[in-house]
């Protein structure tokens, strides 16, 4: 029970820490994804006079990764006209390009590939799909700027707790530490109990943050309808996040300790 | 016998405070036993602090164990500490740690065996006449025990200097005594070197001792 009560005070706010530490990491691999799918599964259509390469359109912005034209004769078929006059279509119309962009910009961003592109006097129109962009994008920024407020919130907490936590072991540990010093013993020598203590807290929250993501992985997202996540399994939680865990964990009470310890001085 | 301690216009203060002790100018030789004695507030703790190093001179010198106290680096104030036996009025023992822990933290400070501290514990605590009482806690005792605890604390280590600062300071008489027989054993047992501020020195005293006084001005004086 008192082994208990002296370790759960600790192991309580690292898990917060922890916890808040691998959601970021899930959080940024999952939306990594859907964010390169989200680029993937976008681009925008620029109708030019002349035949334009893909250097051609990078000479007016670098955003631009891939160039695809859009065949005449396909969008022609589709109108069912004879042979002679689809010939003389083809002749009078302009080209058309599907763009495709190097990473998921912001609507401002995309604004400005756009009016890039314009300046060019080859280019005769433009259709970035704003709106439809605009929207899908929000609601992104959106869930991304909620989690992360989350995140940051739930870190927050477990250092304030650590903080307490640190007045405790101040006050638990000041007095033999003070003894200790008195009669020569070094300062790893001094703060020997209290490392040992941290550490062992240290890789219990580890051990727990890594289970309970582990079974977050392997019941939750499996069974659950977010197909963000589960088409990103293996992204929501690798066998190295444990040791990635374990050093953030290792840090933050070596980093508490260490204040704690030369904070209390002789009488 | 060579100095153990050597003040020279030893001048002792806190900081943004008026100095305490003033150009003090003493020396202390190995087997002597010293009482520092003086009027409430005088700076006897504050004379004792120095010589273990928790009180850094203002001005002048002080040497102790043939180490400058001036600017002495950590490491050689800890090493220096492993060497002294220091007790306390308020006792400082570690609460959370048995007796026989206590009696042995500065062997475990020095790295020495596991048999070496119990066997050095038992004997230690059969001096002090607390056998049996090894795996008690300080509060578990009387103020009298926990000051025996603190005394063979100070004897772990056969130290070349003990300094006691008001040992009996909290004690009803019969402890008291129990103390200073303690205190006079060791400096036979060890032929040490002892120097012990109290506000009283003992009616009874069985060694011949060397008597400083400090007066209300911050001046030490030799009185025999």
């Amino acid at each position: 029970m008192k082994f208990i009560k002296q370790h759960i005070s600790l192991i309580f706010p690292l898990i917060a820490i922890l916890l808040g530490l691998e959601f970021f990491i899930v959080f940024d691999r999952t939306t990594d994804s859907f964010e390169k799918g989200l680029q993937e599964g976008y681009s925008m259509i620029v109708v030019s006079k002349d035949e334009m390469s893909i250097d051609d359109f990078r000479a007016w912005d670098s955003h631009i990764k891939q160039v695809k034209e859009l065949e005449k004769s396909k969008i022609l078929k589709r109108l069912n006209i004879d042979e002679d006059k689809e010939k003389h279509l083809k002749s009078s119309l302009p080209n058309f390009y599907s763009l495709k962009l190097d990473s998921y910009l912001t609507v401002d961003e995309l604004e400005s590939v756009k009016s890039n592109l314009q300046k060019s006097s080859n280019i005769l129109s433009i259709e970035t799909f704003q709106s439809a962009y605009q929207s899908k994008y929000e609601l992104f920024s959106f869930i991304k700027f909620s989690f992360q407020t989350f995140i940051g919130f739930m870190t927050i907490i477990g250092f304030f707790l650590i903080v307490k936590q640190m007045e405790v072991w101040n006050f638990l540990h000041a007095q033999r530490m003070k003894v200790m010093e008195i009669f020569g013993a070094s300062l790893f020598l001094r703060s020997k109990v209290l490392i040992n203590m941290a550490l062992i807290d240290a890789v219990i929250s580890a051990i727990i943050t890594s289970w309970l993501f582990y079974l977050f992985k392997n019941s939750w997202v499996q069974g659950s309808q977010m197909e963000i996540l589960k088409e990103n399994i293996d992204g929501v939680f690798k066998f190295s996040d444990i040791f990635i865990l374990l050093f953030a964990a290792i840090t933050v009470v070596l980093i508490a300790v260490f204040l704690v310890v030369i904070n209390i001085k002789e009488e | 016998m060579p100095n153990v301690i050597t003040a020279n216009n030893l001048t002792l203060g806190y900081e943004n405070d008026e100095e305490i002790i003033k150009n003090a100018t003493f020396s202390i030789k190995k087997g002597d036993f010293v009482f520092i004695t003086g009027p409430s507030g005088s700076g006897k703790s504050t004379l004792l602090k120095s010589f273990y190093g928790n009180l850094a001179p203002s001005s002048g010198s002080l040497v102790v164990g043939g180490l400058d106290m001036v600017g002495i680096n950590k490491k050689n104030l800890q090493e220096l500490r492993t060497h002294l036996g220091i007790v306390f009025q308020d006792y400082k023992l570690i609460n959370e740690w048995t007796v026989e822990k206590n009696v042995v933290l500065p062997l475990w400070i020095s790295g020495y065996s596991t048999e070496v501290q119990e066997t050095q514990a038992k004997r230690l605590l059969h001096h002090v006449k607390l056998s049996g009482k090894e795996h008690k806690y300080p509060l578990e005792l009387s103020g009298g025990e926990q000051q025996r605890v603190g005394v063979a604390r100070a004897l772990a280590k056969n130290p070349f200097l003990i300094l006691a600062d008001e040992p009996t300071g909290n004690l009803d008489e019969y402890s008291s005594n129990v103390i200073w027989d303690l205190m006079e054993n060791a400096y036979h047992q060890l032929e040490t070197t002892v120097v012990v501020v109290t506000h009283r020195i003992p009616m009874v005293f069985n060694i011949p001792y060397r008597h400083f006084t400090i007066d209300e001005n911050g001046s030490i004086y030799e009185v025999h």
